[in-house]
């Protein structure tokens, strides 16, 4: 009797969820469908608009402001002095932005166009030739966002009040539990990105973005004419030809969707550590892996992690491997553990 | 006193140049007497209230009641500073201490810069936690790392604790280069040819 009592509560709650189920399903494609054309309206309004905003990155315990401003040119078809330019943008429109750090040394990014230069104090200022800055704002928000939709999932989820502005939340919900969820709260007037968080599963905020001041202009921004007709540092040559290292290890698992970008031998920066190295991408997240030997014989993985992003790393055999990427703790350990060695371990 | 002193200050005052003496010469003179610079004062005064503009509650020297509330100030907070120092705190903090104490026992203008340079000193490091790796990444706790350092610390343990802070250095340098090379890698990725290669970069000889 106690028995038919317990289940009859659990068969309703079942049946309930299933009803619930069904409904939430129905209004989950809506709202996927009304997410999908929020973020392709974003990317159109990150590529089109003239605008003059601040963001301050949160992490740590740490803010970080930056500047951003964006801007299009119309740029007359025979302009002979910025040939370099206009031929790669068919003499039209060019794009202009320019993203500044504003506490500590001096980071700036500027782009015209095609080239995106980089001014850093690690290194003197260089070009290189791509239509995206890399910054704490995914470029993916202005690209075409359908290429997430293999592994994520959009939600519209609601409205709210961010910035002084109606805002419209979107969440970029991963479909496995290997990366982080993106919320997005977006200016219901202009599309343009109000405030943006990288959540885990379990809903807890790693790192986010506000924006702190958004100005829509008709015109170009004084400081974007300038930029225009600024020199911009020379581009960096990038050889083609070692499109893909042969290493003699390999990663053998990573989750679904991420595909190598790149591999290569450098040394790094800071440490002159030389090192083999493999870039991986799923659209939205980049995740490094690093080969290299130690003096060490053995060390247990260690880890750290900078808002989002994760530092792993641990030697085995005294070959050290790395993980670097906004990714879970898990997903980490288990891209470590699954880079296996073709001779160097043969034991 | 010679009265060609008083005329070439009260001349200054009226913002009106001696002919014969350069008014930096005046000043110069007025600095190096008192009993110049108090003519100078008082002229100024003479002239607010003849323009009409003394406040409503005039305070005849206000500049002698700071100077002797900085003079009284530094006997109040220094030894306070000193006795706590000598009865609880050990180790780090007394070291601290002993260099804040000469500070201490100098008149409060001199402790008031020193203060400053504290200041300044701070502010740094923490422009440099933007730049530091050490400080930006936040490790977790890892077993075998000691604790923070207690008051009551024993001598013998602190090589240990030595090493256990160098390790911790070192892998925090360790995180802080994969951090930055992860970030440069992400940059130069979205170049437009698929393999790039920074000329900054020397690519390692093959060894296989």
């Amino acid at each position: 009797m106690k028995i038919l009592s317990l289940k009859l509560p659990i068969k309703l709650a079942f049946l309930l969820s299933i009803v619930s189920a069904c409904f939430s399903f129905s209004t989950l494609a809506a709202d996927a469908q009304q997410a999908k054309l929020s973020l392709e309206r974003l990317s159109q309004s990150l590529r089109q608009l003239n605008f003059n905003t601040s963001f301050v990155v949160v992490k740590n315990n740490q803010a970080e402001p930056y500047h951003w401003l964006h801007g299009v040119i119309d740029v007359p078809l025979n302009k002979d002095a910025n040939a370099q330019k206009s031929t790669a943008d068919n003499g039209q429109k060019v794009e202009l932005e320019i993203l500044a750090l504003l506490n500590g040394p001096r980071r700036d990014i500027l782009r015209v166009g095609n080239t995106v230069s980089y001014i850093e104090p690690e290194y003197a200022p260089y070009s290189i030739a791509s239509a995206q800055i890399s910054g704490p704002i995914p470029a993916i928000f202005g690209r075409d966002i359908s290429v997430l939709e293999n592994n994520y999932h959009f939600v519209s989820v609601g409205k709210s009040r961010v910035l002084g502005r109606a805002a419209q939340l979107i969440r970029i919900v991963p479909k496995d539990a290997h990366r982080y969820g993106y919320w997005l709260w977006l200016d219901q007037d202009s599309g343009l990105l109000l405030k943006l968080g990288v959540i885990t599963r379990k809903g807890k905020l790693l790192e986010q973005i506000q924006f702190t001041h958004l100005e829509i202009t008709q015109t170009l921004s004084e400081n974007l004419k300038q930029l225009y007709v600024t020199e911009l540092p020379k581009i960096i040559e990038l050889s083609a030809k070692e499109n893909s290292t042969e290493f003699t290890w390999q990663v053998n698992w990573l989750p679904d969707g991420f595909k190598e970008v790149k591999s290569d031998r450098h040394r790094m920066n800071s440490s002159k550590q030389a090192v083999e190295f493999m870039l991986f991408n799923d659209g939205l997240v980049d995740i490094s892996v690093y080969v290299n030997p130690s003096q060490d014989k053995q060390r247990a993985i260690e880890y750290a992690s900078d808002g989002a992003t994760l530092v792993l790393n641990q030697v085995v055999n005294n070959i050290e491997v790395s993980v670097v990427g906004k990714i879970p703790l898990a997903s980490a350990k288990e891209i470590v553990s699954s880079v296996s060695f073709n001779r160097l371990k043969a034991n | 006193m010679s009265e060609s002193k008083f005329e070439s200050i009260s001349s200054l005052v009226d913002n009106y140049r001696a002919p014969e003496q350069s008014s930096e010469q005046a000043i110069d003179d007025m600095l190096k007497d008192e009993h110049l610079s108090a003519t100078w004062q008082q002229y100024h005064l003479i002239g607010d209230v003849i323009r009409d503009e003394i406040p409503q509650t005039l305070q005849l020297d206000l500049s002698a009641k700071i100077a002797e509330a900085i003079a009284d100030e530094p006997s109040i907070l220094a030894p306070k500073a000193v006795n706590k120092a000598s009865n609880r705190q050990g180790g780090f903090k007394a070291k601290v201490v002993q260099l804040i104490k000469p500070v201490g026992q100098l008149a409060i203008a001199a402790s008031a810069a020193g203060l400053m340079i504290l200041g300044v000193q701070q502010n740094t490091v923490d422009t440099n936690e933007v730049i530091t790796p050490s400080q930006v990444v936040q490790t977790k706790p890892l077993a075998g790392f000691a604790n923070p350092v207690s008051f009551n610390y024993q001598q013998n343990t602190q090589s240990h604790k030595q090493a256990a802070i160098e390790q911790r250095i070192a892998q925090q340098r360790r995180f802080q280069a994969l951090l930055s090379d992860h970030q440069q890698q992400v940059k130069l990725s979205a170049a437009k040819s698929a393999q790039p290669k920074d000329t900054k970069q020397s690519s390692l000889e093959k060894d296989e």
